[in-house]
């Protein structure tokens, strides 16, 4: 009963979980490290940019940096913009954010609305920052409930890429901007070899947002529209919703000229070694096309003549850490999203322009001649005419006809009764949700 | 003792007072125990119980995990009756465990009992079967993702070889539940193996000589001798693999996010969707007390069936 040491021991392993306990309570409710000195303001955005953006971004801030000594802005990497949304939540759970983040569209509706997040409905008023110069589909995007909650960070599309050599060898003559679903099902049926594993078209068939958002470009070419006007019903249980739906059963079941990618990928590695013909996809892919794969890119082909596409555009979202550094990162983010700066940015990274006047600038030939493929991706933002809804319910919609048409692609499910049975879990999800 | 012979009126000597609490604290075994597991009891309590209870409250809310919750009562255990999405995902699982856990137990047993003996690079052979086990299942499932590509996989291409047709495997509704028991079997056999190993090695050759004077074969010794005294391990490992079969997630995750429609969403899968795609915290909290209890029932009578078993085989 007198080994003291022992009891010492005991003693200090007591005194390290107090400590611990304290460390736990003291770090929380503290702000990240950004003062106010001498009349300087320090901020901070998050960011998940990796290579030539990363290395771009931050070429920008340090050249604001040096020019702006009175707004200093730190960049903290938010370790990839996949888990974005997730950090920013516990942040704000936490009472910690950034003052400005990289946020994914898919993001707004969980975001909107929440009281540390800045309304900048006004800020975008003023004519100088030229809110009406970034693309309406964009303006949309970064809306909710019509309030604007951020400035369009990044903004794709999709577009139709092939694989020229596959064309040449099947004789077919390269896809046009004026073609129609027949000639692109058509085409895909000849260029679709079971004996060689060969196969016309593509399609993400992992039932996740990647199976809807085709989908969706498809019921958009088609005249159709997901909810209706006010928000509270599927819309897409239609004759459009029908005819898509038929073409991507067709063309998956019928013709068995489309490769199911199960969401891993493979579709890429797939066109690379000439095994697909075509792909709908984003100018995020064309650096990873092999160099020696002669590629096209043309517009979507159309139905009722309307070559819809769709975009996912990325937001800047302000965050609410005391006026004086609003201010500086409202400063702030007019420059970095100003036509010029932005025009320095996607030259420097082969990103799209998010403003219509960034194709004005002097640099812009520039950008055409060093990214050839993007000069289809930029006209085809004009294709954009809808937006995904920035609503809660809005990934339980995406989950119910991403699942069905995984049905119907693999020939489990008719049609008619996939488009019911997503409408059904749709008009659920709306009721029930904001 | 010399205080029982002073005289009462005199008073306890100062050697016999009692000592004070706090030194009786300090010198107490409960105190220096405590003392001693608190950075543990605290990290615990912070990042197990905290959370465990949290989530039980939350399984009464509707709760977006940010926003303050609603109270609601029993609103989300009774949706889970009549959630049709949820039934389905119990299906899912149970169909998987009751595949998967025999498939691997037999399945270890019968590699341990091949390699439970003297042969030139054993330790080659043991290391190989335990490799996947200490394999990331993202590495796992990319290299499953490849070879069971329906289209340019090298399983298919081997069926076609000798005359089989083309399977859907993780594109097939009706097989791609059983592709994911293939991929998790691939990957815990080693562990079973392990275990397995173990106990084969105490049981006593002297049990195996006297079985074989009494001319009794190979094959009928293991069977008769070997694994009847392997009981509690095969009851460890049913019970391990059971509670980890009805967890199932990460494997679902980066392979088939639960599709073809449906037919891979399992519990644990239904609640991560529930949570953190379509943030609805407190339902998701609903579902994983219902899985938390279905497990505590499953394993208490696994437990009691086995014991008995294991009793009643000696």
């Amino acid at each position: 009963m007198t080994s003291s040491p022992r009891r010492i021991t005991a003693l200090a392993m007591g005194a390290i979980a107090a400590l611990t306990l304290a460390a736990c309570t003291g770090s929380s409710g503290s702000k990240p490290s950004s003062t106010q000195s001498g009349g300087v303001v320090q901020i901070t955005l998050s960011h998940g940019y990796t290579d030539v953006e990363a290395k771009a971004v931050t070429a920008q801030v340090a050249t604001w940096n040096a020019s702006n000594p009175k707004i200093q802005v730190k960049l903290v990497f938010n370790g990839g913009n996949d888990g974005a949304l997730q950090k920013t939540l516990a942040g704000l759970a936490a009472g910690s954010s950034p003052d400005i983040a990289y946020e994914f569209g898919s993001s707004m509706a969980a975001l909107a609305g929440r009281s540390q997040v800045v309304d900048l409905s006004n800020k975008v008023k003023d004519s100088s920052f030229k809110w009406t110069d970034f693309y309406s589909f964009e303006r949309d995007a970064a809306t909710s409930s019509g309030k604007v909650y951020g400035v369009p960070a990044l903004v794709d599309n999709l577009a139709l890429v092939y694989n020229k050599k596959l064309f040449d060898n099947a004789g077919l003559a390269y896809p046009t901007d004026s073609w129609t679903w027949d000639d692109f099902r058509a085409a895909a049926k000849k260029l679709t070899d079971a004996s060689r594993k060969q196969y016309g078209w593509a399609y993400v068939a992992d039932g996740s947002e990647d199976t809807t958002w085709r989908w969706l470009a498809m019921l958009w070419q088609a005249g159709g529209d997901l909810v209706s006007a006010d928000g509270k019903k599927a819309a897409f249980d239609s004759p459009a919703g029908l005819k898509a739906t038929q073409l991507l059963h067709d063309m998956a079941v019928t013709d068995k000229s489309v490769y199911l990618d199960q969401g891993n990928g493979n579709y890429l590695n797939l066109f690379n070694s000439g095994k697909i013909g075509m792909l709908w996809t984003g100018p995020w892919d064309l650096s990873s096309i092999n160099s020696d794969v002669n590629y096209g890119v043309q517009i979507l082909p159309a139905a009722e003549g309307t070559h819809s596409s769709i975009a996912g555009p990325d937001n800047w979202m302000v965050f609410n850490n005391g006026a004086a550094r609003e201010q500086a990162a409202w400063t702030f983010l007019t420059w970095l999203t100003s036509a010029q700066t932005h025009g320095e940015f996607t030259l420097a990274t082969g990103d799209l322009p998010t403003r219509a006047s960034e194709t004005k600038l002097d640099s812009y030939t520039g950008y055409l001649a060093k990214y050839p493929g993007d000069a289809v991706f930029v006209l085809n933002l004009g294709n954009v005419t809808k937006a995904r809804p920035n609503t809660k319910s809005y990934p339980q919609v995406s989950q119910a006809i991403g699942s069905q048409m995984q049905g119907v692609l693999i020939g489990q499910t008719a049609p008619q009764s996939a488009l019911t049975a997503a409408a059904q879990q749709a008009d659920g999800a709306l009721a029930s949700g904001q | 003792m010399t205080s029982a012979t002073a005289p009462p009126a005199a008073g306890p000597s100062p050697v016999h007072r009692r000592p004070s609490v706090l030194l009786r604290v300090w010198w107490s075994d409960t105190f220096a125990g405590w003392a001693f597991i608190s950075p543990t009891v605290l990290l615990i309590g912070l990042f197990g119980l905290v959370p465990v209870v949290w989530a039980f409250v939350l399984s009464f809310e509707q709760n977006d995990l940010i926003s303050p919750g609603r109270w609601v009562g029993l609103d989300n255990y009774r949706k889970l009756l009549h959630d049709p999405a949820f039934s389905n995902s119990v299906r899912n699982t149970v169909v998987y465990t009751l595949v998967f856990v025999p498939v691997c137990v037999i399945g270890s047993l019968l590699v341990a009992a091949l390699l439970n003996r003297r042969i030139r690079g054993i330790t080659f052979y043991r290391v190989a079967v335990f490799i996947p086990v200490v394999t990331s299942t993202v590495a796992t499932a990319t290299m499953f993702n490849w070879l069971l590509d329906p289209d340019f996989g090298v399983v298919n291409a081997a069926l076609n070889k000798v005359g089989i047709a083309s399977q859907g495997f993780f594109r097939d509704p009706k097989e791609a539940l059983l592709a994911i028991v293939l991929m998790t079997v691939w990957g815990w056999l080693g562990f079973g193996v392990i275990i397995y190993l173990a106990a084969l090695q105490s049981v006593s050759a002297d049990l195996l000589e006297a079985a074989a004077i009494d001319g009794c074969t190979r094959w009928r010794a293991f069977w008769r001798v070997e694994v009847p005294l392997l009981a509690p391990a095969t009851l460890f490992l049913v019970i391990w693999l059971t509670i980890n079969s009805l967890q199932l997630f990460d494997e679902i995750f980066v392979t088939t996010k639960g599709g073809p429609v449906g037919s891979t969403t399992v519990v644990v899968y239904y609640l991560y969707v529930q949570a953190f795609q379509f943030f609805n915290g407190g339902y998701a909290s609903a579902i994983a007390y219902a899985l938390f209890m279905a497990i505590l029932v499953i394993t208490a009578i696994q437990l009691k069936v086995g014991r008995r078993l294991s009793h009643g085989e000696r």
